[in-house]
């Protein structure tokens, strides 16, 4: 017989936080994933302060309408999450199984999206390291087209530097997060889940919204700001 | 699968043996992975120790060769003499080795992992096999952090700081591969601890017995609940940081590179955002089970035990904001560090309640003065010691001369040896019963303490002096300066010191590993301790509990009138005024 | 044991339309001829009332228990001590 892995003493709900451990578990961590991305975002908001015209203006170098259209589709995919779980709370299952299998699959399309959009921005030029000599972005930017400060600030690289890690770390989030949506989503196809125990999937939810919440963040102050 | 595991009901479950590299190996039980991270840590303790030694004696007798520091390769002693670059590489290591892999994972991995689950009435963690990932997590850090001496360039010599651009270039450091894999290292352990953190935390929270309510705790499990909130939101900080600087150092990015239109300031900013709650994630253990230990030996309850508990949260909050005093030379906004350097005054109020708080308990007790006493005692006057330095350092003003000097090397030897080692050595000792079933030697264990406490002394104290008169950290060779040559008998003394510190050590280990197989068996409670885990066998049984305890009362019932006895355990029922409903149950 | 406290489920709907609205009027406003600092106040306002959302109904921290709520904000001060104080930095 496997080891129990939840262990729960009986009878003292009143000392505990009154959610279940797991629930706790997740909220606890997310506190950590907090302090995550305030350095990566914070060192971004300081960086950006202190040297404004390292920094191109909006829609010149990052394309707001395709990452629009991304925002969307996680905005989209949150609450897919939360209707599986409130499907399962309300034990409608197989709302909760399609739910479930859409959330996955607009979670993966996003990380598809951001795929594109980096792939279409090295080629043109923009690297974690500055503006690639010879490349489009690099032409703009001595032509004064991309708001920089200088028309060799955006050489120098934090935008770059601070663009890709701050995406780069929350890209590598979501793709967790499909990851697991994966593993939960064929669980729950596999009938594992129940009106009596969906803790996995609020779980799961849980993390795909703090996703989502640090996209929204992430989304206005590196793309629109 | 049964998703609410009653101890009894699960115990029955294991009755069937587990092979031996479940039970051992890759082991879910809080118990056997304390130990492990207790094995690991000691090792680690000793490589730290070793490096110590070889700084040392460069310091101590720079002109003649480190005895049999002849195996050592070209590229680090050619002819038993420590090149400046091995001796920078030393220095990083080290201070990396104490804090990330001997202090921090002896203190939180080994007695937030043994401790809790037992002082709280709980069969396991809330998540054990997230704890056995926690320790095998921390290995292969452990692992790339050695590896460093092993590949070309020799390992990270930016000290433990790794302070940009020095770390982030190695046309500055001399260092290529070495600081990378120091910071791919602490990326690593940085997710063992947060993982851990959040078992420490759910569980204490979730996992309390019926009436153990908050202020009933003992306050080792107060110090380790808060120290492991400060691990989960310091050490992030860490990660994100460490990952900047490696991309820095290898992709090209330009955050803290200053012609890249990065800021140098930046990587210091963050380092001690996490740096500060981090040294008091090193030493809020320790105070938790001297408290402990003074109370037990003391045969009295602690002073203040309210106190305590706020003097614990207030350190915990106050020290978020006073890591610029890390930096009162570093060019900051004067502005800020003014600021600080006020938070920083104030943070020694809740350390000296604590400190007048254990001489409280003291005060009138009938002291024992077994082993873990004796190491308490000391780490309550070294503790002294160093909180009255850091209170020069405090002071922006006078920082400008001793930062950077040995006077802070002393302050922090002071607070993490004489604080927190001392501390290791008093709960090392004093659960060691519970964990192997078998008590160590107490006669070699005070003639390990009592030399330890003066080679300790003779060790740090000279380096108060050698900062006030100019003596500069980290460095190779102090004779190059003349006004620092004076100070080679100095520096000497405190060699052979450190040599004889680092030889007591060797009794503690020996004692350690002997006690392990012929110790003195161990009763279930031979301090007569009136915590949880003393009212179950020396080891525990698996799941730890038959049946769940349940609390009556607080922590520290000794030389209570209610008993004849000079202690009174709190799962003790006295069936009459004292019971779980005595005390309301606030959450 | 699932304990997932027994609430009456918020229109989920509805607000997955406030924050599609509040995304394309975020997306609008930065084509406005205002004030850098105006327009930076305005996007941010707008992000973070998105985030209070998701984090109260989507998260449910609406319906839940004060002491989990109160522990889920506390480290929030943190995020921003360490930014204000470094840009002091850039002030002096």
């Amino acid at each position: 017989m496997a080891h129990p892995a939840v262990m729960q003493t009986p009878a003292n709900r009143e000392l505990g936080s009154g959610v279940y451990n797991e629930k706790l578990g997740i909220w606890v961590f997310l506190g950590s994933e907090v302090m995550f991305f305030t350095a990566l975002i914070g060192s971004y908001i300081i960086l950006r302060f202190s040297n404004p015209g390292a920094f191109a203006a909006p829609n010149t170098v990052l394309n707001i309408p395709v990452t629009a259209t991304n925002t969307f589709l996680l905005i989209c995919s949150s609450v897919t999450m939360v209707k599986a779980f409130a499907a399962a709370h309300d034990n409608d299952m197989a709302k909760m199984k399609w739910y479930l299998l859409a959330t996955t699959l607009i979670g993966a399309s996003f990380v598809g999206v951001q795929i594109y959009e980096y792939t279409h921005l090295i080629h043109s030029g923009f690297l974690p390291s500055g503006l690639r000599e010879g490349s489009h972005f690099a032409e703009l930017a001595t032509a004064g087209e991309l708001g920089l400060g200088t028309p060799d600030a955006g050489v120098a690289g934090i935008y770059g530097s601070t663009f890709y890690t701050m995406t780069g770390f929350h890209g590598f989030h979501v793709t967790v997060g499909v990851i697991c949506l994966t593993y939960v989503t064929t669980k729950a196809f596999r009938g594992k889940y129940a009106q009596t125990d969906h803790r996995g999937i609020e779980v799961i939810g849980l993390y795909w919204h703090f996703v989502d919440l640090v996209w929204i963040i992430l989304f206005t102050i590196v793309y629109l700001i | 699968m049964a998703t609410t595991a009653l101890p009894q009901e699960a115990a029955h479950a294991e009755a069937h043996e587990l092979p031996f590299i479940r039970k051992y190996i890759f082991s879910t039980d809080h118990k056997i992975i304390g130990i492990q991270f207790l094995l690991m840590s000691l090792a680690f303790l000793g490589i730290g120790g070793f490096a110590a030694m070889l700084i040392r004696w460069q310091l101590g007798f720079p002109d003649v060769a480190i005895p049999g520091a002849t195996i050592l390769p070209e590229t680090m002693a050619p002819g038993g003499y420590l090149l400046p670059e091995f001796y920078n590489s030393l220095v990083t290591m080290h201070g990396t080795l104490m804090v990330f892999f001997a202090v921090m994972p002896l203190l939180v991995g080994v007695f937030g992992n043994f401790l809790i689950p037992l002082k709280i009435g709980a069969p396991d963690m809330a998540f054990p096999r997230l704890n056995m990932w926690s320790f095998w997590i921390a290995v292969p850090a452990g692992v790339l952090m050695l590896s460093g001496f092993f590949v070309e360039g020799g390992a990270a010599g930016a000290g433990w700081t790794s302070y940009a651009p020095l770390s982030a270039n190695s046309e500055y450091s001399g260092v290529f591969l070495g600081q990378q894999l120091w910071l791919l290292s602490l990326a690593v352990l940085g997710l063992s601890s947060i993982l851990g953190a959040t078992n420490y935390i759910t569980t204490v929270v979730n996992l309390r017995a019926p009436g153990m309510t908050w202020f009933r705790l003992p306050l080792s499990i107060w110090a380790l609940f808060i120290t492991a909130i400060l691990v989960l939101l310091a050490i992030p900080i860490l990660s994100g940081a460490a990952i900047m600087l490696f991309f820095d150092q290898t992709i090209g990015t330009h955050f803290f590179d200053a012609t890249g239109g990065g800021q140098p300031l930046l990587w210091q900013h963050l380092f001690w955002y996490f740096g500060h709650p981090e040294v008091y994630i090193l030493i809020l253990p320790g105070m938790g089970m001297v408290s402990d230990i003074i109370a037990n030996g003391s045969r009295k309850p602690v002073f203040g035990y309210h106190s305590m508990v706020y003097a614990l949260i207030a350190i915990a909050f106050l020290g978020w904001i006073v890591w610029g005093h890390h930096m009162f030379q570093s060019g900051m906004n004067p502005t800020l560090g003014m600021g600080f350097m006020i938070s920083t005054m104030l943070i020694a109020v809740p350390s000296a309640i604590k400190t007048f708080n254990w001489m409280g308990t003291m005060w009138r007790g009938s002291i024992r003065f077994h082993v873990p006493m004796l190491h308490a005692i000391t780490f309550v006057a070294m503790f002294v010691i160093g909180g009255l330095s850091g209170i020069f350092m405090a002071s922006a003003p006078v920082d400008i001369f001793i930062h950077d000097t040995y006077f802070i090397v002393a302050h922090l030897h002071y607070v993490l040896f004489g604080g927190s080692l001392f501390a290791i050595f008093a709960a090392v000792t004093y659960w060691y019963p519970k964990m192997f079933g078998r008590m160590m030697d107490p006669f070699w264990g005070k003639v390990h303490w009592a030399i330890t406490a003066v080679a300790f002394n003779v060790t740090f104290f000279p380096m108060h002096v050698l900062g006030a008169q100019g003596h500069m950290r980290r460095i190779y060779d102090p004779n190059q300066y003349e006004f620092l040559q004076p100070l080679q008998g100095t520096n000497t003394l405190i060699t052979i010191g450190a040599l004889v510190l680092f030889g007591a050590q060797f009794i503690f280990m020996g004692n350690f590993v002997i006690s392990w197989f012929k110790g003195r068996k161990a009763p279930d409670n031979p301090w007569d301790d009136n915590g949880v885990e003393w009212t179950v066998h020396s080891p525990p049984p698996h799941l730890n509990f038959a049946e769940t305890p349940v609390i009556y009362r607080a922590a520290y019932e000794y030389s209570s009138p209610l008993v004849e006895e000079d202690y009174l355990p709190q799962t003790r029922n006295l069936g009459s005024d004292s019971g779980p409903a005595a005390k309301p149950a606030a959450g | 044991m699932s304990e997932t406290a027994k609430f009456k489920h918020p229109n989920y709907w509805a607000v997955w339309g406030l924050l599609f609205a509040l995304t394309v009027v975020e997306v609008g406003v930065t084509f406005l001829p205002w004030a850098k600092e105006l327009l930076i106040i305005l996007l941010l306002g707008m992000a973070i009332w998105k985030a209070v959302l998701v984090a109260l109904y989507f998260m449910h921290l609406r319906f839940e228990k004060m002491r989990l709520r109160i522990f889920v904000l506390a480290p929030l001060p943190l995020t921003v001590i360490i930014v204000v104080a470094v840009l002091t930095e850039f002030v002096w």
